[in-house]
């Protein structure tokens, strides 16, 4: 418990100095954020939206690594990991594209304009669609387990291409102010502290979400089959 | 609409926290309902 609140206490402190540090031309404190050319109050952004799109990447991975072991340990458990890990990479997703779509609105003037980086998002989300499609298509459990863990796998391997080499390969309207083309973190001290600090906090949220995710499917399989252990 | 948060871009970062929180609102009540389907399932003789 203590752990639970602790972190709802670091989310929180996360979303405070996210929007109130002060951002300024000439950083001359150590709480003083940069101004980034072009986006300017909007740079704070990427302690909130790049989060999502990091555990969405987290949950398609662990989607793939327990998907490979059901295939080697056939064993349930690992089938409701595989599928609460991407269930959660595909909220994360969705979370990732409406806040870019936002983001993007107020930057672009438009929601919605098949950047490279808004398109591959877009097909991602269509994999990962697919993926509960086939999830809910199976009634048998082991060949829905089966079926799931090897497409979990397929599309797990797809994911960077569509999440780091596409957008990366097409020129790009996206902003790329952490890792760049020289793979060189542009951010000061602050601004990179905050961040870690957003993306330890979501990541600890997010596996608490997942825990539970899977602890509920684990009560239900117990609760219709009784016998089944 | 466009123009006040062209003015005012912290309200963009507002408004993407909140859909962030909105999201995992949406995903506890999707859990709480599975919970509740399960109680009335343990509730049945």
């Amino acid at each position: 418990m203590a752990l639970r609140i602790l972190l709802g206490l670091w989310l929180a402190v996360v979303i405070v100095l996210g929007l109130g540090l002060p951002m300024v031309a000439e950083p001359q404190h150590w709480y003083d954020l940069p101004i980034v050319p072009g986006l300017e109050e909007k740079a704070r952004i990427i302690f909130f939206h790049v989060p999502t799109a990091w555990l969405s990447v987290v949950g398609f991975v662990a989607a793939l690594v327990y998907g490979i072991r059901y295939l080697r340990s056939r064993s349930i458990e690992d089938d409701s990991r595989s599928a609460a890990s991407a269930g959660l990479g595909f909220l994360f997703c969705l979370l990732a594209t409406v806040t870019g779509a936002i983001w993007a609105k107020s930057s672009w003037g438009t929601y919605w304009n098949w950047d490279p980086r808004e398109t591959s998002i877009f097909v991602l989300l269509l994999i990962y669609g697919a993926y509960f499609a086939l999830r809910s298509a199976v009634e048998v459990e082991e060949k829905r387990a089966s079926l799931a863990a090897v497409y979990a796998v397929i599309a797990g391997v797809t994911m960077p291409f569509f999440v780091f080499i596409m957008p990366r390969v097409i020129a790009s309207l996206h902003p790329e102010p952490i890792l760049n083309a020289q793979g060189k973190i542009h951010m000061n001290t602050a601004m990179l502290l905050v961040f870690l600090a957003s993306l330890a906090g979501f990541t600890g949220l997010y596996y608490w979400m997942w825990k539970v995710y899977v602890k509920v499917e684990q009560l239900r399989r117990r609760i219709q089959q009784p016998t089944g252990g | 609409m466009q123009e006040f948060f062209g003015q005012n871009a912290l309200y963009v970062v507002l408004a993407v926290v909140l859909v962030i929180w909105a999201g995992i609102f949406g995903y506890l009540y999707r859990v709480e309902k599975k919970i509740k389907k399960l109680e009335q399932q343990i509730g049945k003789p």
